[in-house]
């Protein structure tokens, strides 16, 4: 049987959201109920949302290997599905990644100017130096107006006692 | 006639001058991000949720709901103008108004909108203040069973209507409800799927996850399939201005689409996309200009407008009244009460009264401020759209992980960020509805809570669900609700191999 594009990844997709309905009821089973007695006891909600995920998975697998493959957001049920710009795709990725490693190594300034670069630089790779500058301005005025003006504290990291 | 008086004290309070800045930042913020296709009034509201930690509650709400108003405007600008609405509730009218630019009469799509708009959100505003407390006395006397019933009807009407496939939308409902299953269990304090993190005790907060499903989400699912191609912007000639014929052709769908919009808010149908869709069906039925429907007919721009901004304050009655968001934005705006301690339902009118009033008061402020501002600036809005595009995510994407990380600063709440950003790029990807997972995540807990109260009141008797009349009643309609589309889709197929 030839499966209509896109229903492999699609599949893989709604088989793991499959897989998180058995964590929930594995985690359920395994976990110990309070010893004092309830009417509606902790694991009644968790059971029966893991079961109702679970069940819709299925039917949902089954209804894509029968051709109810999803049309991605923007797109109409039935249009050529585009291969994915894994490229552009991981750089932004990856500069979310960054944020959350050097947001308490490096301080808030670094870490939002690394990211903002990266996904700048993902979507055009043309003015690096523009992106920079934009970027660092941009930044700047961020800390500034919320560490001073709405006290929110964000880490100033290894820029402490420079701002 | 207290209403009334409550509603005038409610202006007094509005009217001050922080509150009316506060009013008119958010309705420019509000135009800005409905302007800019990729935000939505959800997450523009989620990405100002930490100035609630520094700012009066009556000023946050008002800036808010003028965010949740402006956007509605903002909307239909980028659909007239670039055939790109910029959050659902405009699709309808990008069918016409953009018929209607491209025949160079932008200007007259662009007033019918935002007249329409400020007509209906008056009209409706007003029945909001008028019915909200109402409704909110008879609440007082729907029991946990019947909150039980009503949160489930929300939970099977946002998940049927919204997106195209009814299973999707209940999928996306589950893993939402899954993650509101996350932390100590209120009652027995069972750790649930915390794995042993510490941090994940306390439970997902909802600020990062609604922040992280709509910016970084959005951000991947872009990235992901990015071509460098830039927006086509229809020129606007003259004024937004309307002919007397226009002004004729297009009062009744204002009123019709009021008309349907407000009672579909009220009623947990599942956000703006179907009172508009509703709302464009019936003008072109009634039209005496069928055959400029698909071509640019007025009355294709006016009614939807209508519908989606009635439709917007119609979703504030059970939000203010019962507690029960219908939308992303009032799911958003709810979390924006309890973080100050404010649980919305029926006994807020009792102890936040003025706040309410203060909030429906600034609904009419906000409302006329738009009509002023917007129609003149329209050429500013547009101005907007001229920023390029990488900055745009890369500014929004800053601001999402400075509020995750803000909110308790801690790094486990960027790490749930970037792992609901995958998820909400998977969703996309996957035409999977974001709403539904929304509202599963928020009143998940919510539905345990008073599913376990019903059962404590009736000693662990499960009939108690189905006591009352009116759970009864929503328990029919869930039923409807599910069969329905079934049915249809059986008969579509039917239809097909005939």
């Amino acid at each position: 049987m030839k499966l209509p594009q896109g229903a492999k990844s699609e599949l893989t997709f709604v088989g793991s959201l499959f897989a998180l309905g058995l964590l929930v009821f594995w985690d359920t089973a395994r976990s110990e109920p309070p010893a004092f007695n309830l009417t509606v006891s902790p694991k009644v909600f968790p059971y029966a949302i893991a079961l109702f995920l679970m069940g819709l998975c299925a039917v949902l697998f089954i209804r894509i290997l029968r051709g109810d493959v999803a049309a991605p957001e923007g797109l109409n049920p039935g249009d050529p599905i585009e291969k994915s710009d894994y490229k552009t795709f991981s750089i932004v990725l990856a500069s979310l990644f960054a944020y959350l490693l050097l947001i308490e190594r490096a301080g808030f300034i670094i870490a939002a100017f690394v990211t903002f670069f990266g996904i700048t630089v993902a979507f055009d790779n043309k003015r690096p130096s523009r992106a920079l500058i934009f970027g660092s301005i941009f930044i700047l005025l961020i800390y500034i107006s919320f560490t001073k003006f709405l006290n929110v504290a964000l880490p100033a990291g290894i820029l402490e006692g420079i701002l | 006639m207290s209403n009334l008086n409550s509603l005038l004290e409610g202006f007094a309070s509005a009217l001050t001058l922080s509150n009316l800045g506060f009013g008119l930042l958010g309705t420019f913020l509000g135009t800005l991000v409905g302007v800019l296709p990729g935000i939505g009034p959800a997450l523009a509201i989620a990405l100002l949720l930490p100035i609630t930690y520094t700012v009066s509650p009556a000023s946050a709400l008002i800036m808010f709901a003028a965010i949740y108003y402006g956007a509605m405007y903002g909307g239909s600008t980028t659909s007239i103008l670039l055939n790109t609405p910029g959050e659902s509730g405009s699709v309808m009218t990008a069918l016409e108004g953009n018929k209607m630019a491209r025949k160079g009469r932008a200007g007259a799509a662009l007033a019918t909108a935002a007249i329409g708009s400020f007509i209906a959100g008056t009209i409706a505003t007003a029945i909001l203040a008028f019915t909200a407390p109402s409704i909110a006395d008879l609440a007082i006397k729907v029991g946990a069973a019947d909150y039980v019933a009503l949160m489930l009807l929300a939970f099977t009407t946002v998940s049927s209507l919204l997106g195209s496939s009814q299973i999707r939308g209940f999928i996306a409902l589950s893993v939402g409800l899954v993650l509101g299953l996350v932390g100590a269990d209120l009652q027995s304090g069972l750790a649930r799927l915390t794995f042993g993190n510490m941090s994940a005790i306390e439970g997902i907060e909802t600020v990062p996850v609604i922040v992280a499903i709509f910016a970084l989400g959005e951000a991947l699912y872009i990235a992901s399939r990015y071509k460098k191609v830039g927006w086509n912007i229809l020129p606007m000639k003259g004024k937004a201005l309307m002919t007397r014929d226009d002004l004729k052709r297009s009062w009744k769908p204002w009123l019709r689409g009021t008309a349907i919009g407000f009672p579909l808010g009220v009623i947990p149908a599942g956000g703006s996309e179907v009172p508009t869709f509703l709302s464009y069906a019936a003008e072109k039925k009634l039209s005496k200009h069928k055959e400029e429907f698909g071509h640019g007919a007025i009355e294709g721009v006016a009614g939807p407008e209508a519908a989606n901004n009635a439709n917007a304050a119609g979703a504030l009655v059970p939000l203010l009244a019962l507690g029960l968001p219908t939308s992303a934005t009032a799911a958003v705006i709810l979390v924006a009460f309890q973080t100050y301690q404010i649980q919305p339902g029926p006994t807020l009118f009792l102890t936040d009264g003025a706040l309410v009033w203060t909030l429906i008061a600034s609904l009419f402020i906000g409302n006329t401020l738009l009509l002023i501002l917007n129609l003149p600036l329209v050429r500013l809005w547009v101005q907007l759209l001229k920023v390029p595009r990488p900055y745009l995510f890369a500014g929004i994407v800053t601001f999402a992980l400075l509020g995750s990380y803000a909110l308790n600063t801690s790094t486990f709440d960027v790490q749930v960020a970037i792992a609901i950003g995958i998820v909400g790029f998977l969703f996309r990807r996957y035409g999977m509805p974001i709403t539904p997972l929304i509202l599963g995540l928020i009143l998940g807990p919510n539905l345990e809570l008073q599913f376990r109260r019903a059962l404590q009141i009736s000693a662990g008797d499960y009939g108690t669900l189905v006591a009352s009349p009116l759970s009864k009643v929503i328990y029919l309609v869930i039923f409807i609700v599910i069969i329905g589309p079934l049915v249809w889709n059986l008969k579509k197929k039917l239809a097909i191999k005939k």
